[in-house]
């Protein structure tokens, strides 16, 4: 103490350089992982975070609750016993009578004071297995002790892969089950740049209260219409031991997706961070496919694009556009009629003049292989001619023979 | 753009032949349609030929498609989307961190390399002519149907042999390093990462479709797109540590002694740690079917992991399933595990004979190659089981042949490959 009792220069010279060294910049820089973290939490779903120690969780965790403005307390799991979760049993007077209360720990008394918070559960898998379990029922049933924690307070865990992980603990599968698996990285540009002096501010997503409604009804036709094309994936247990507790597709986690589709999408967020999500709720591969389907979903109704050739707005990507004109070939085919074919035809003009041929040379030779006797070969198709070079360039047939589009006439 | 001083008048793109070219691509392999209509042509006088950025825009050289035919601008399109496809600038970009060489162009060049010759081996024949001057697996003198980072390995430069002057440069989509031509993450019409993730699930999921014409290199990579094989040592190791390290063994909390905290807190009960060392009994399936070097490797990670998680010597047991244990004598002779001759090939008889045990195995870790019939309830301890791979489990639906008893549900089975 009495080291400090007088002023030393060279300390203050020391505090001096620490400030300067503490002095940096932020940039804003788009972050999908934080973002896909900040949707979770927002949903109420709990998340666990897996990645190696020391890139940097923390810091971001302490930038996520200052802009959700909540007080972060973060608990290491792994210096901890059972009963700081479970809750300390201590013995009074008369234990027959009274019985033996189980006392919280501090910071779980100031969180549920506060009535709101950030839980950050660091190290998870580092910790034994009884804390491991003590821990496990305030994730899932947000209780330490006799305490519950109020609704207000959010949890996020994390966890190092199985891979690093020293006693390689793993979630059980109904466990895994419940949370929000997301993979977290480091950028090795964005670590460098930040030892340089420029940190990255990610701006976090907000929440429209317009799009609330749309949102919701969107996540329901989302998710319904996929699991009514498919129905074996509304539960699948995980099968193989590389899978073993990562996410899996369940009606739980189903629900927790259709959360996360609404959430994402009254936010406006990316399609990258939609994809952490989903992929980290119901699995990779059903994940997947829930966004192939949301994709198809995104393109233009085939009907819209019959209605009116001309204004007709085309994906600009090739395979999506690609997609969206065997949509219409598929929806003539499944009501063919003069006037639906000629505007599928005009369609197909367009598509040609506006992108790469190629990618029209096989709905034409379906459309083409659709026509009536008493049809005539709308005008139209003359303006197909690149295609039909391209086509025939394509199938080593010589010149003046006919092939793709050219079937129809 | 700036080509005005040539002599001649500059070549402009001939889109129309590339674009011929990929839908003849598309012709002969229509599980890549997704991916190849999904590239972006980008016309660029700086690129030799043909190549691809990480963002899956295509760049073609003017006078490369002028001077080449349509059959080989096909092959050279299902080439280019194959890199992407594989994902090996991402792979690339892990190879190059772990091995240490980041942005070192010899060693990009070594990589580019070995992702030809993953690709090479199999995507051409069948309606894509094999052009030119391609590096092969058997131009190279190495093994085929290897991965990108065996290849890798393999390859010295070096040791190239000459005529290796039509070098395909196939851009950052293949090995990562960035070009000058490259346009970036900030350019026009780049895929996102999840979006080229969406477009390899497509062509993986056409793949896994019917049972088409996909050479088996294909197939394999659909199978494994998203669920890459984990090292069996790792999971191994993860599922025999887990089962240790459940109730009952290992470290865990217990309040037979009083905790070291108590004498600051009276009144309050704490417990205290505890160390249980598990007691782990290994059953070898030695029959004929398994290799020498298979159950030595094996062998030897169990018993590392058991020592590692605080298993003394004495508390691993090995009860050999068949009379033959040729390998598992001297190895185990050197890891001071005592070998017992067990009750034939059944691994029925194994399990009872490690069970009979007292103390009673904690854990039981089977190392089998699964054709045995299994015992029809649990037993009363964790199982953990290693299986050797064999060719039947290529077996297609439909096919005659044996399938044996797969492990049952109570055991968690890793494969060792």
């Amino acid at each position: 103490m009495t080291i400090f009792a007088t002023p030393s220069a060279e300390l203050d010279i020391a505090a001096d350089l620490l400030t300067l060294l503490r002095t940096t910049d932020t940039e804003p820089r788009p972050n999908p992982q934080l973002e896909a973290v900040t949707l979770a939490v927002a949903a109420d779903l709990p998340v666990l975070l897996w990645g190696e120690p020391g890139i940097g969780k923390t810091a971001a965790l302490h930038q996520l609750a200052e802009s959700l403005d909540l007080p972060l307390t973060t608990v290491i799991a792994s210096v901890h016993e059972p009963s700081d979760f479970s809750g300390l049993p201590i013995v009074g007077d008369d234990p027959a009578e009274q019985g033996v209360p189980l006392a919280p720990p501090d910071w779980a008394v100031r969180l549920v004071r506060a009535g709101r918070g950030l839980l950050f559960l660091d190290e998870l898998s580092t910790a034994t297995p009884a804390v491991q379990a003590a821990l496990l029922r305030l994730v899932l049933e947000r209780r330490i002790g006799s305490l519950q924690l109020p609704p207000g307070v959010r949890i996020v865990a994390a966890a190092n892969p199985r891979a690093s992980a020293a006693d390689g603990w793993e979630l059980s599968a109904p466990l895994a089950n419940r949370f929000v698996h997301l993979q977290w990285t480091h950028d090795p540009e964005v670590v460098v740049r930040g030892l340089g002096g420029t940190w990255p501010r990610a701006t976090l997503p907000r929440l429209d209260p317009e799009l609330l409604p749309g949102a919701v009804d969107f996540a329901r036709r989302a998710v319904t219409g996929l699991l009514t094309a498919r129905p074996t994936l509304v539960h699948r247990l995980p099968g193989s031991e590389t899978r073993k507790g990562g996410a899996w597709p369940s009606p739980r986690s189903w629900d927790m997706t259709l959360s996360l589709i609404a959430f994402a999408t009254a936010a406006g967020a990316t399609r990258d961070v939609l994809a952490q999500l989903v992929r980290g709720t119901v699995g990779d591969g059903p994940g997947l496919e829930l966004l192939a389907w949301i994709d198809r979903m995104d393109l233009p109704d085939p009907e819209v694009l019959l209605a009116d050739p001309a204004g007709a707005e085309l994906p600009e990507r090739g395979d999506r556009r690609q997609a969206a004109l065997e949509g219409v070939v598929a929806a003539v085919n499944a009501r063919p009629d003069r006037a639906r074919w000629d505007a599928a035809w005009e369609l197909l003009v367009r598509a040609a003049e506006t992108g790469p041929p190629d990618l029209v040379v096989v709905p034409a030779t379906t459309l083409a292989a659709l026509r009536r006797e008493e049809w005539e070969v709308p005008v139209a198709i003359e303006r197909l001619a690149g295609v039909v070079d391209v086509s025939r360039r394509a199938d080593r047939v010589p010149a003046g023979a006919g092939a793709g589009a050219g079937a129809g006439r | 753009m700036s080509a005005s001083t040539e002599a001649t008048a500059p070549l402009s793109l001939d889109r129309e032949k590339l674009y011929a070219a990929r839908l003849r691509a598309v012709r002969a392999r229509p599980y890549l349609a997704t991916a190849l209509f999904a590239l972006r042509v980008v016309e660029s006088r700086r690129v030799p030929t043909m190549a691809v950025d990480r963002y899956w825009r295509c760049y073609a050289s003017p006078g490369f498609v002028a001077r080449t035919s349509v059959d080989e601008l096909a092959g050279v399109w299902v080439h280019e989307v194959a890199h992407l496809i594989r994902d090996h600038h991402g792979r690339g970009d892990r190879i190059a961190r772990r091995e240490g060489f980041e942005g070192r162009p010899a060693d990009r060049l070594r990589l580019n390399i070995a992702a030809d010759c993953e690709i090479n081996d199999d995507i051409y024949g069948d309606g894509l002519d094999t052009p030119e001057g391609i590096v092969t697996p058997a131009l190279l003198n190495v093994p085929k149907d290897e991965l990108m980072e065996d290849y890798v390995r393999r390859i010295r430069l070096e040791s190239l042999p000459g005529g290796l002057h039509l070098w395909l440069d196939c851009g950052s989509g293949a090995d990562g390093l960035e070009r000058e031509w490259d346009l970036g993450p900030d350019g026009a019409d780049g895929l996102s990462e999840q979006e080229q993730d969406a477009v390899r699930f497509k062509v993986a999921q056409g793949l896994a479709g019917p049972p088409g014409e996909a050479p088996a290199g294909w197939r394999r990579w659909a199978e494994e797109a998203f669920q890459p094989p984990q090292p069996w040592r790792e999971l191994l190791g993860s599922a025999i540590r887990a089962a240790v390290g459940g109730a009952g063994a290992g470290d865990d909390h217990s309040y037979g002694r009083p905790s070291r905290r108590s004498v600051a807190l009276p009144g309050t009960i704490l417990p205290s740690l505890r160390r249980q060392p598990p007691r782990v009994s290994v059953v070898i399936d030695t029959s004929g079917s398994v290799s020498d070097a298979e159950l030595g490797a094996a062998l030897l990670e169990v018993a590392a992991i058991s020592r590692a998680v605080g298993g003394r010597r004495d508390l691993v047991r090995v009860v050999s399933c068949d009379a033959a244990a040729r390998v598992a004598d001297p190895l185990c002779a050197a890891e001071g595990i005592t070998l017992i001759g067990g009750g034939g090939t059944d691994l029925r008889s194994g399990f009872t004979t490690a069970l009979r045990r007292r103390p009673r195995p904690d854990v039981v870790v089977v190392l089998t190659d699964g054709q045995t019939p299994w015992p029809a309830t649990a037993p009363p301890c964790r199982t953990v089981v290693g299986l050797f791979p064999r060719p039947y489990y290529r077996l297609r639906p439909g096919d005659d042949g044996y399938v044996p008893d797969t492990p049952p549900d109570w055991a968690r089975t890793v494969r060792i490959s």
